[in-house]
C-alpha cells in the first residue's frame, strides 16, 4: 500500500512535533528555559545581592546594616585577624589540591591505560563509594581514626613508631595533641573527601589521549619519560585544572571537616558561617564569601594565560 | 645487497588470536616494499613489530643485521607514518615535525631550521604556526611525513597513509611519495589493502593473508604469476581455475589462475569449450564480461572497440596455454 501524504499532522502530538520541527531554536529554548531561570536568575541572583552585600557595613552601635555603598568591610577583611583566616584557607586548598593531584595521577593513569573493562568498573566503583556515604559520617569515622585512642596511633604503637608520630605532630603551627585536633588532620581528611573530583577529570583527560601518540612519540625517538613530560602531561592537564578548580574551591568553601577536624582556628567557611549567623554581621561574611570566587577568577586566568586549556 | 629489516620466523599471538604467523622476508635496504592483504591480515602488526611498538611472540626481527628484540622503538633508525596520523594535537606543526629533534636535545634554532626544510620538502611551506587541528586530511598527512623524515631514518614505515585521502588527492600522493622515496634513497615498507596502489608504487609486494605470507615478488609476478588462489583472487581479479574447469577446457588438472583480459571470445565451437553469456558491464575502455561453462564462471574482460554478443546468447572462450598460471594449491 502506498503512504498518503498529511500536510497537517493526523493528531495534536504530531501538529506539535511538525512545529518543532519548522522551529528547532523553539524546542531548544524550552528545554533551556528550567535551567537558565535557576541558574541565571535564583542562583547568579543571589550571588550578585551577596556580592552587593559586601559593599555595604554593619554599624557597630546598632548593629544594623548600613545601606551605603562603603569599602570599610573590605577594609576590615584585611585585618590581621580576618586576612589569617584567608590566608590559612589558601594554603590549605593549595595543599589539599597539589596532594590530590599527586596522588590522583597515578591512579587516573593506571585506570585509563592498563585497566582491564571489568577492573575499570571496579575502579569507578571504588572511587564513587565514598561519595555516597554522608558526608558526616566519614568525617566522624575519620576523627576517630585519627583520635588519640584511634587506629593509627594504635598501629604506630604496635610498630614502635612512635617517636615518628610525636616528632610529627611536635611540629610547629601544623602539629597538634593528636591528629585529629592538627592541620595534619584536617588535611588529610580533606584530602580524602575531595580525591574523586580529581581522579575523574583526570581519568576522562588520559583517556581521551590515543594510544598512537604515545606510538609516535616513541617512535620519533622519545624515552618513556620524555613522552610522559611532552605528550601525556600536556594533553592531561586540562582535567588536571578541571580536577584542581573541584578540589581548590570545594576545600576553601568547606567548613565541616576544620570544625570537627583540625586546631580551633577559622578558615573562610567558618567565618562566613559565624558572621551571618550568630554576629549577624553579613555585610563582613559576604566579603568573605567574595574571596574564595576572587581566587578562582585569578587562578582560572593564569591557566588559561599558561596555555592550560589549548590542548581543549 | 644489504638486507635492511628480516623477519626470521617471527609471529605474534594476542591471547587467542595468531595476528602475524611464522613470517619469514628480507626487506632490502633502498626498495620501495609493500605489505598488502585484507584488513585485519596482520600487515599493520607487521609494521608494528619492526618499528618496535610491539613485541614478536615467537622468532625475532634482525634491523640491519642486528637482533632488535630488546631494543626500544626509540633506539631504532626507523620511523612511521600512522594510519591516523597520530599528529600531537597541542603543538603547532613547526613542533610537530621537529619533536624528533626536540627530544634528541638540538637547540630550538637547528630544530625550527631542518623542520622547516622538510615543510618546503613536502609543500607545505608557512604552515609551520597552525595547528593540526586547523589543516585538512592532505596536509596532515604531509606533516606526519615531514615529522617521520626529520630524523633521517634508514626505514620508514607507511601505515596505509593515503587511506583517508579522496581518490584525486590519493593518485597525486602515490605520485609524490614514490618520488620521494626515489630522491631520497632509503628504505619504504608501505602498508596497504589497496592493490592498484600496490602494485604502481612498490619494486616489490608482500601478499599478506590471515598472518601468512602468501607470496613475495615484483608486481608483475605477483599479477602474472600467482602462487596461490589467495593472490590471484585478492590481486587484480584473475579468474581461479579449479581442476574440473580446466580438464573440460583441455588445460590440465591443476589450480590455476587466468587473467580475465587473457580469455577471448569467439562463436560457438571455436574455442576450449562454449558457453552462455551471462552479464555485461561497461568500465570506459573495455566490457567486463562473464560467461557461464555450466556450473563455473569465466570473467572475461573485452576492449569496448570490439562487437560483443548478446546477452543469453552461445559463445567460446579460448586462451593461450601460455597464460594459465598454476598455482601451488591442492
Amino acid at each position: 500500500m502506498q503512504q498518503t501524504i498529511h500536510p497537517k499532522g493526523t493528531d495534536s502530538g504530531a501538529r506539535f512535533a511538525d512545529i518543532f520541527w519548522k522551529k528547532p531554536g523553539l524546542l531548544i529554548f524550552l528545554f533551556l528555559l528550567p535551567p537558565l531561570l535557576w541558574l541565571g536568575v535564583i542562583y547568579l541572583g543571589s550571588l550578585f545581592t551577596l556580592l552587593l552585600h559586601s559593599f555595604f557595613s554593619i554599624d557597630e552601635f546598632s548593629g544594623l546594616i548600613r545601606y551605603e555603598f562603603t569599602l570599610k568591610t573590605y577594609a576590615e577583611l584585611l585585618s590581621p585577624a580576618n586576612f589569617d583566616v584567608i590566608l590559612r584557607t589558601i594554603l590549605m586548598a593549595c595543599a589539599v589540591t597539589v596532594a590530590a593531584a599527586v596522588i590522583a595521577f597515578p591512579i587516573a593513569y593506571y585506570a585509563s591505560r592498563y585497566a582491564n573493562p571489568k577492573i575499570k568498573a571496579l575502579f569507578y566503583l571504588g572511587v564513587m563509594l565514598p561519595l555516597w556515604s554522608s558526608y558526616l559520617v566519614k568525617i566522624y569515622a575519620w576523627k576517630l581514626i585519627l583520635a588519640k585512642q584511634g587506629i593509627i596511633n594504635w598501629m604506630v604503637e604496635g610498630t614502635g613508631a612512635t617517636f615518628l608520630l610525636n616528632s610529627v605532630l611536635a611540629l610547629p603551627v601544623i602539629g597538634g595533641n593528636s591528629l585529629a585536633v592538627s592541620y595534619i588532620g584536617t588535611f588529610i581528611v580533606l584530602v580524602y573527601v575531595w580525591l574523586p573530583f580529581m581522579i575523574l577529570p583526570i581519568q576522562a583527560a588520559l583517556e581521551r589521549i590515543p594510544d598512537s601518540l604515545l606510538d609516535a612519540s616513541g617512535d620519533l625517538g622519545a624515552a618513556p619519560q620524555q613522552t610522559f613530560k611532552l605528550v601525556v602531561l600536556p594533553l592531561a592537564l586540562p582535567g588536571v585544572i578541571a580536577g584542581s578548580i573541584f578540589t581548590f574551591s570545594l576545600t576553601m568553601g568547606d567548613y565541616i571537616v576544620p570544625q570537627i577536624i583540625g586546631s580551633s582556628r577559622r578558615f573562610i567557611g567558618q567565618a562566613v558561617y559565624a558572621h551571618q549567623g550568630t554576629a549577624g554581621n553579613i555585610p563582613l561574611a559576604a566579603a568573605f564569601a567574595v574571596v574564595p570566587i576572587a581566587v578562582m577568577v585569578i587562578y582560572l586566568y593564569l591557566a588559561k594565560k599558561r596555555g592550560a586549556f589549548d590542548a581543549l | 645487497m644489504v638486507t635492511a629489516v628480516k623477519f626470521d620466523n617471527v609471529s605474534r599471538r594476542f591471547d587467542t588470536d595468531v595476528a602475524v604467523n611464522g613470517i619469514d622476508l628480507k626487506i632490502r635496504e633502498g626498495e620501495f616494499f609493500a605489505m598488502l592483504g585484507p584488513s585485519g591480515s596482520g600487515k599493520t602488526t607487521c609494521l608494528r613489530l619492526i618499528s618496535g611498538i610491539d613485541r614478536p611472540s615467537a622468532g625475532h626481527i634482525e634491523i640491519f643485521g642486528v637482533r632488535s628484540e630488546n631494543i626500544p622503538p626509540n633506539r631504532r633508525p626507523i620511523n612511521t607514518v600512522f594510519q591516523d596520523y597520530a599528529l600531537f594535537p597541542h603543538l603547532k606543526v613547526l613542533d610537530n615535525v621537529a619533536y624528533g629533534l626536540l627530544v634528541k636535545g638540538v637547540a630550538k634554532n637547528d630544530r625550527y631550521q631542518a623542520a622547516e626544510q622538510l615543510l618546503e620538502l613536502v609543500k607545505l611551506k608557512g604552515y609551520g604556526n597552525r595547528m593540526p587541528a586547523q589543516l585538512s586530511g592532505g596536509q596532515r598527512q604531509r606533516v606526519a611525513l615531514a615529522r617521520a623524515l626529520i630524523n633521517q631514518p634508514r626505514v620508514l614505515l607507511l601505515d596505509e597513509p593515503l587511506g583517508a585521502l579522496d581518490l584525486k588527492l590519493r593518485e597525486q600522493m602515490q605520485e609524490e611519495l614514490k618520488a620521494l622515496q626515489q630522491s631520497l634513497g632509503i628504505t619504504f615498507v608501505f602498508v596497504t589493502h589497496d592493490q592498484g596502489e600496490a602494485l604502481s608504487m612498490s619494486d616489490r609486494i608482500a601478499i599478506i593473508n590471515e598472518g601468512a605470507l602468501e607470496q613475495v615478488g615484483t608486481p608483475q609476478e605477483i599479477y602474472q604469476t600467482p602462487r596461490t588462489r589467495f593472490v590471484a583472487e585478492f590481486v587484480g581479479s584473475s579468474n581461479v581455475l579449479s581442476p574440473r574447469l580446466s580438464v573440460r577446457c583441455g588445460a590440465g588438472s591443476n589450480w590455476s589462475s587466468l587473467r580475465p583480459e587473457e580469455v577471448k571470445l569467439g562463436v560457438p565451437g571455436a574455442g576450449r569449450a562454449d558457453g552462455t553469456l551471462q552479464s555485461v558491464r561497461y568500465l570506459g575502455a573495455s566490457n567486463y564480461v562473464t560467461v557461464m561453462l555450466e556450473e563455473d564462471q569465466l570473467a572475461v574482460l573485452v576492449s569496448t572497440t570490439d562487437a560483443l554478443p548478446a546477452i543469453g546468447s552461445k559463445v567460446s572462450v579460448n586462451w593461450d596455454s601460455d597464460a594459465q598460471h598454476i598455482m601451488d594449491d591442492e
